[in-house]
């Protein structure tokens, strides 16, 4: 019963998503056979060094959604962030459940409710490649390259742009 | 003398299985029934669910999320679907005893953390979508329809929306990296 909720919703979701996309943003399920696995890639923002690259990413949702936010996680090459972990998992609060807070430092209006959506997601992500967040880093490595030498963090960035587009 | 001692006899089976048959009809009953606990009058409303729903939604009175979760038995997905139609809760009559179950295994457990990550191989999205002949086959015809425009695109039939989908995913990747070759041949 309360799958079927979920496939509605995300069906609606794929639906507003197809006819009136978000600039830059395209997602919609690997197969309709099944609602709960979901591909998405997203555009490097402008004025970063994310900038001219596509990011594809995986996003798994729960039988319970939108109760729960899916995972989202890039796949293919790997992502040089710090608020992406090194195999791929995007760590920002809108995908951690309200009543779960391990850091103490998320406000409950940035994380998952179900008012939230796919594309809000996806849009956070986007903002997030523009401007980390430094607090709580998924990626301690990338973190400390961001901090202290940024030419180089955004160097490297810059390369794996171009890997990940095959050049 | 071999008709005296049979080893096995008809009521001697008969008996084997009338007991058979009600030990497995109990086996069985035993075993459903605390699985029908969310339907019919499953009075008691589980305390996780309702605390589910009252940190997604603090405005709302304890009372009529456990009245609505009561009423359509115990589905936390409904009763928020409820709310975020904007129908609201309904006020539940003063008669309303909420019974909270105490019940240890909550229904959020099954969140999809599979975490156990498969290889992330360095593996860029050309191959991975197996773009590479349409990169051979775009450099041909140099980039005729160069942006045609993959804006909004929805269709009924489900075949064709996955094509769809498809098409505009590989446009992205394909725009993408027409823009960046272009930009290393400037420089």
């Amino acid at each position: 019963m309360g799958s079927s909720i979920a496939q509605k919703r995300l069906f609606h979701e794929y639906k507003n998503l197809s006819t009136n996309p978000p600039e830059g943003i395209t997602a919609g399920p690997v197969s309709e056979d099944d609602m709960f696995y979901w591909e998405a890639l997203i555009q490097g923002p402008e004025g970063t060094p994310f900038e001219g690259g596509v990011f594809a990413a995986e996003l798994k949702f729960s039988k319970d959604y939108p109760l729960s936010p899916p995972t989202m996680k890039f796949v293919g090459g790997g992502v040089w962030h710090p608020n992406v972990y090194p195999n791929g998992t995007v760590c920002i609060s809108i995908l951690h459940p309200p009543g779960d807070d391990p850091n103490h430092y998320e406000h409950a209006s940035e994380r998952w409710s179900p008012i939230q959506s796919v594309e809000k997601i996806l849009i956070s992500v986007m903002s997030m490649l523009a401007e980390p967040n430094d607090e709580s880093p998924a990626n301690v490595e990338a973190a400390k390259m961001w901090r202290e030498r940024r030419a180089e963090y955004e160097q490297k960035v810059r390369d794996e742009v171009r890997k990940g587009l095959g050049l | 003398m071999a008709d005296d001692e049979p080893s096995v006899n008809i009521p001697s089976l008969l008996t084997f299985a009338v007991v058979s048959f009600f030990f497995i009809r109990w086996f069985f009953n035993r075993n459903d029934a605390p699985a029908g606990r969310p339907r019919g009058r499953g009075n008691a409303v589980d305390p996780a669910q309702v605390e589910q729903i009252a940190q997604m939604f603090p405005q709302l009175n304890t009372r009529e999320i456990m009245w609505d979760l009561q009423r359509n038995g115990g589905s936390a997905a409904a009763t928020t679907e409820r709310i975020l139609n904007g129908q609201g809760l309904e006020t539940p009559p003063p008669s309303f005893q909420p019974q909270i179950a105490i019940r240890s295994p909550t229904t959020m457990a099954t969140q999809a953390t599979s975490a156990a990550a498969p290889k992330v191989d360095g593996q860029d999205l050309i191959t991975r979508y197996n773009l590479s002949s349409k990169i051979a086959s775009e450099n041909g015809a140099d980039a005729s329809a160069a942006t045609t425009s993959s804006a909004s695109s929805w269709s009924q039939n489900k075949e064709e929306r996955q094509r769809l989908l498809q098409k505009r995913r590989d446009d992205m990747i394909l725009a993408a990296r027409r823009k960046m070759e272009q930009k290393n041949h400037e420089n």
